[in-house]
């Protein structure tokens, strides 16, 4: 490994080296989330060398005031003093010594935005460098990764975004409807999940980091995602409906709709898409049954069939087999 | 975390971005090298940073924060439900935002405050310490509001408690629909809501640099009232006889929810490990209410014991157990293999509730000797049914358990050429099932509508007996609902250039439910996709997916097992038993189908500052039933337009249009008779009918933020315009439910279904020292509203026999005049 002494001679004269680490170094130990940073691979710049925090700043300091108030530098600050082997811009972006001398190259630092020469895939894996695992578990493969998604089209830590999470937008929901904004407005829909009230965000059902699932559920199944915040549904019920068992999208629409409770179609029709059985459920009901028309019928009124089949979740009593109890 | 566990985010709908929104951007912008604003690599413009707080030093530590005090007042239609739904709004002091921050650049040791109320029920409370990369504990509080009905009113008392008495001087089991009527409509309006509070703790630890853990611990708390149901029999056929109530039901539970896991990141290996427990508990087994009508019998001059009460069961208190390990090795090729399991158990053994809970006697007294027996053989005594000792056992016993088999990998055998493939296997297990008879009378089956029906018609209580009612058809068994998927992919991304792909992904999954019409659905689905990058300005993602959906034959009598035509001793009835349903019926969730699907999103940079963004979707499934579900299609665009020009100014609009259509086809029955088949006796081709769904939504929206030295102006509007049309059109009357209404014309619609959302914030805000701020703000919301379930109930909440208790969503125009001081600590 590189010794401080190793890494002070490397360094440039601009840099002062050895100030900070001299003087503050020893009373901590670098955290352990920091403690094996190190200066990132950049393939476009083979025999470039580390600069150090302070040359970069000398021409980035805006940016380096921005980066200071973000979780990431109050690490790596704190890291690079305890251990002088511990870089903070290069951490990321890579040695900096071929950029230094020719800013304008495209390529000789790592770059994350639009107009970097860094592949999405080495963006990925620098941050993956430290990232790795956890909820980025299965990133490999996920839809995210095979459409090319680069780490900072949903996060930018160099400045402080959002509240939380080094997002590059304000917050989770803004960040996922950059690319998912027809998802974003279906949420305004007469019957939602409180996402545009800020009461939750996408990421408390998704996990867009990759998942066991296509669309990046962060549980293995639809219901188990529900279950989360609708525990009662879990069950097991002594009578149970099939269709809610087998997946709650069945009948309802998670992301929004104008029926009410998120149903994907009107009641009593989105019941007698399934039943047909003799008696009532087969019944073509007009306008002539609603309140004030020539028969009211419960059927069609206000909660309709759920009227009285309103345990359809499932129902826990020896009398509900249909659901009425 | 994004991998485990809700409450990813705490805000409210003051500001939803929970503080990021109001900060100050700051005016020197991101970089003194590049005036302009970065853009990320699928090209969307990076916003602009905020101002960088002035950290105050406190010792070895430093701090900064923000408090955010202020009054609202609110204007018209204020309690309408639906400008309430999950925020109610109310009027008074309001804490828009409280944010504290202290660091200590020595360690990197931090904590953070931040805290909200907008009102009684919609607040938060969360703190958080740590050290960076070290550990993090995190605890929070929080208060969600639901308004479920903004015009409610109630014929009982004790609402968001089990047991609902009547007001009004009403009489249990004894009151005519006039007199329910008055009590109705002198019953005040109110609202009915649920709250959730949730309590959370947290902790995130790194152990080593390859080894974390974290832990986490909530509750979530619910107590409320929402719109239910409460079924005393067909009032469409009985109309003075049954009854139909919509009541409100408590809501008053409570979940423990734990999430616990320890993880390595190494070099080669990935290993993840996890615990979900959950924890559901409701604060009452059962629920009853009193049922204000007189349900008597058909047939005249006949008598029955009064039906004085209904019941349901409340959701079972459940415990859910899972656990998760997932193992991943890097490959060469730059390859990786990933392997998870896990293995769950839902389980729930709630004390059951008697199959009904009335006093002395229910049924038809058919002698009028008031003595249940052989001769009065629609007669029964409630004792013999309103103890648990009327069941086969006493709790429910019951138990789902799961396992997931995941395997995957990547390989990069080119440098061009990706390829990654699974196999799945996912199981669910029931244990147990119920048998529904009763030893105390020898019957099985149940009391049905709190035995409504066998007090209106004899006989149709709901129970088989092999002496006195062997003919009986009637459920007398649970369906486990076992199932079992296998899926496998297998996919190959084909990199044209640097920053151009092709992709394609073959899919099959086999889902083999038990006890379903199909025990084997075949999904065969190919998906092709092109994210393309390597225009200056355009980002283009796309993709096309084929699905095929078939299976096994389609079984409609399935449950037959389930039912008393199941058990020994049961005669089928004078001219056999009625089909259960039309042989053609196809459920859509195990039918036929094909579907074709088209996304697209992409982005396009108008200018250095401009971005326009689009959505296009398709979603076209057909499926091949008679009867059911035949087609359902989506599909829709969104443009977004961004405009920064520069740390002063933003702006922003959007438009948003899609549409739905979904046709369904069904057939009412002519007699009740024994023939299944689409067109036969029982379903002639003359009851058949169709109905069509179509909806239609057009969104739009504009922002602009301008600052002016030290006056910044905001302004928002955003509508949400849908429009739903319900039609059906049907081959003879005899498909309808009253005969009559085909006399005219043999289609007909629904009034449209509407919900216009308009809202318009206007602000004014000014920076009176460096320190303070005041925003002053308006916010108007308009809402027209219109659903066809509840047309005319504004009239009258009470028809016949039936009460409603919620009128529907109700139109409202409303107003926010806010008043925000910002002081930066």
């Amino acid at each position: 490994a590189q010794t401080r002494e190793e890494l002070a001679r490397e360094l440039p004269a601009s840099d002062l080296s050895g100030g900070d680490a001299a003087q503050a170094g020893r009373r901590f130990l670098a955290a352990p989330g920091f403690a094996t940073a190190r200066v990132a691979d950049n393939p476009l710049a083979p025999a470039a060398a580390p600069v150090g925090e302070k040359m970069c700043v000398s021409c980035h300091q805006l940016e380096s005031e921005h980066f200071t108030h973000t979780l990431h530098a109050l690490g790596l600050f704190a890291a690079a003093k305890a251990d002088a082997r511990i870089p903070v811009c290069e951490t990321c972006h890579g040695p900096g010594s071929a950029h230094a001398q020719q800013p304008a190259a495209p390529g000789l630092i790592l770059g994350f935005t639009r107009t970097s020469a860094t592949p999405v895939a080495q963006q990925v894996k620098t941050c993956l460098s430290c990232h790795a695992g956890g909820a980025r578990d299965h990133w490999a493969g996920s839809i995210h990764q095979r459409n090319e998604l680069s780490c900072s089209d949903c996060h930018n830590p160099m400045a402080k975004f959002s509240g939380e999470g080094l997002l590059a937008r304000r917050s989770i929901n803004d960040t996922c409807a950059q690319c998912h904004n027809d998802v974003r407005q279906q949420f305004n829909r007469r019957s939602h999940m409180p996402l545009a009230e800020g009461q939750m965000s996408c990421v408390d059902c998704h996990n867009p980091h990759g998942s066991l699932t296509q669309p990046l559920l962060k549980t293995a199944t639809v219901n188990e995602t529900c279950y989360q915040c609708h525990a009662e549904k879990r069950g097991p019920f002594l009578f149970e409906h099939a269709p809610v068992r087998d997946s709650c999208l069945n009948c309802h629409t998670p992301h929004g709709s104008n029926q009410h409770a998120l149903l994907s179609a009107p009641v009593p029709f989105l019941c007698q898409q399934c039943h047909s059985q003799l008696g009532h459920p087969n019944d073509l009901q007009t306008p002539a049954s609603l309140a004030g028309g020539a028969h009211p019928d419960e059927r069609l009124m206000g909660r309709a069939c759920l009227t009285c089949h309103a345990q359809i979740h499932g129902s826990n009593a020896p009398s509900g087999p249909k659901f009425h109890e | 975390d994004s991998g485990v566990g809700v409450d990813s985010w705490r805000g409210n709908k003051l500001d939803p971005s929970a503080g990021a929104a109001s900060a100050t951007t700051d005016a020197r912008g991101m970089s003194w090298l590049r005036p302009d604003l970065r853009r990320s690599p699928g090209g969307h413009l990076y916003v602009c940073p905020a101002e960088s707080p002035q950290m105050q030093p406190i010792g070895e530590w430093e701090y900064a924060g923000r408090v955010q005090l202020g009054y609202l007042i609110t204007f018209g239609d204020d309690a309408n439900g639906h400008w309430n739904r999950y925020v109610k709004w109310d009027s008074g002091l309001i804490l828009g935002l409280l944010e504290i921050a202290l660091r200590r650049p020595e360690d990197g040791s931090y904590a953070d405050i931040r805290a909200s109320r907008i009102s009684d029920d919609d607040a938060f409370f969360q703190a958080a310490f740590g050290r960076a990369g070290s550990y993090k504990v995190e605890a929070f509080l929080r208060e969600l509001p639901n308004v479920v009905s903004g015009d409610a009113r109630s014929i009982w008392s004790g609402v968001g408690g089990n047991d609902l008495r009547l007001i009004g001087g009403l009489q249990p089991g004894r009151s005519s629909s006039a007199e329910v009527a008055a009590a109705a409509a002198a019953a005040p309006r109110r609202s009915l809501e649920v709250v959730r509070s949730k309590t959370g703790l947290g902790l995130d630890l790194y152990l080593t640099p390859q080894w974390s853990g974290y832990a986490r611990l909530s509750e979530d708390r619910r107590r409320g009232a929402r719109p239910f149901g409460g079924a005393f029999f067909y009032n469409f056929v009985f109309a003075q006889n049954a009854g139909v109530l919509e009541t409100p039901r408590p809501v008053a539970d409570s979940t423990i929810n734990m999430n616990l896991g320890l993880r390595y990141a190494g070099s080669a290996w990935r290993l993840d490990f996890g615990y979900d427990g959950s924890f559901y508990r409701d604060r009452y087994t059962r629920f009853d209410f009193d049922n204000p009508f007189r349900i008597a019998p058909s047939q005249p001059g006949a008598s029955a014991p009064p039906v004085e009460r209904g019941q349901f069961a409340t959701e079972p208190d459940n415990d859910y157990h899972n656990l998760r390990a997932s193992l991943t090795r890097r490959l060469p090729l730059d390859g990786e293999f990933s392997l998870s399991a896990a293995a769950g158990r839902l389980r729930q053994d709630d004390d059951l509730i008697a199959p009904v809970n009335c006093q002395g006697l229910f049924g038809i007294d058919q002698d009028g000797s008031g003595q249940p027996g052989p001769a009065n053989r629609f007669l029964y005594a409630c004792a013999d049914w309103n103890t648990p000792a009327a069941l086969s056992r006493r709790s429910a016993d019951l138990q789902i358990d799961t396992l997931l088999l995941d395997s995957r990998f990547t390989l990069q055998p080119l440098q061009r050429l990706h390829l990654r493939g699974g196999l799945r296997f996912n199981r669910e297990d029931y244990r147990n099932t119920y048998l529904a008879y009763n030893p105390l009378t020898g019957d099985y089956g149940y009391i049905a509508e709190n035995a409504a029906p066998g007090s209106i018609l004899g006989g149709q209580t709901g129970i088989w007996n092999p002496f006195a009612a062997r003919s009986i058809l009637t459920r007398v068994r649970s369906i486990p609902l076992d199932q079992q998927e296998i899926a496998a992919h297998l996919g190959a991304d084909w990199r044209l250039s640097e920053r151009n792909s092709l992709g394609a992904t073959y899919t099959f999954t086999r889902d083999e439910p038990s006890n379903r019409e199909r025990r084997r659905i075949d999904d065969d689905s190919l998906k092709i996709a092109w994210s393309n990058r390597a225009w200056e300005r355009l980002t283009l993602r796309a993709s096309y997916t084929w699905l095929q959906r078939g299976g096994d034959a389609y079984d409609y009598r399935l449950y037959a097992p389930a039912y008393s035509s199941s058990l020994p001793g049961f005669v089928a009835p004078f001219g056999g038993l009625p089909a259960p349903v039309v042989e053609a019926m196809r459920k859509y969730d195990l039918s036929d189908r094909r579907e074709h699907k088209v996304d697209l999103i992409a982005s396009y940079a108008l200018r250095e500052d401009m971005t326009l963004s689009a959505n296009l979707r398709g979603d076209f499934n057909n499926y091949a039933a008679q009867i059911g579900r035949q087609a359902y299609d989506t599909g829709g665009i969104s443009l977004q337009w961004d405009w920064q020009p520069g740390p002063d100014t933003q702006a922003g609009a959007y438009f948003g249009y899609d549409r739905s259509r979904l046709v369904m086809a069904n057939v009412n029955e002519e007699v009740f008779g024994p023939d299944p088949r689409l067109g036969g006796e029982t379903f002639p081709d003359t009851a058949r009918w169709w109905a069509y769904d179509k909806q239609r939504n057009r969104s739009a929206g504009a922002n602009l933020v301008q600052r002016l030295g030290r006056v910044k102006l905001d302004a928002a509007w955003n509508l949400i315009d849908s429009r739903g049309i319900t039609s059906f059109r049907f081959n003879s009357p005899l498909a309808l439910a009253y005969f009559e209404d085909g006399a005219a014309a043999l289609q007909g619609a629904f009034s449209p279904l509407r919900y216009r959302v308009d809202s318009l914030t206007l602000g004014f805000s000014l920076a009176l020292t460096p320190r303070h701020s005041l925003r002053l703000f308006d916010y108007y919301e308009r809402g027209r509203l219109q659903d066809w379930h509840y047309q005319g109930l504004q009239a009258g909440s009470v028809i016949d026999h039936r009460v409603y208790t919620d009128a529907g969503p109700q139109s409202y125009t409303a107003n926010l005049i806010g008043l925000l001081l910002d002081i930066r600590l």
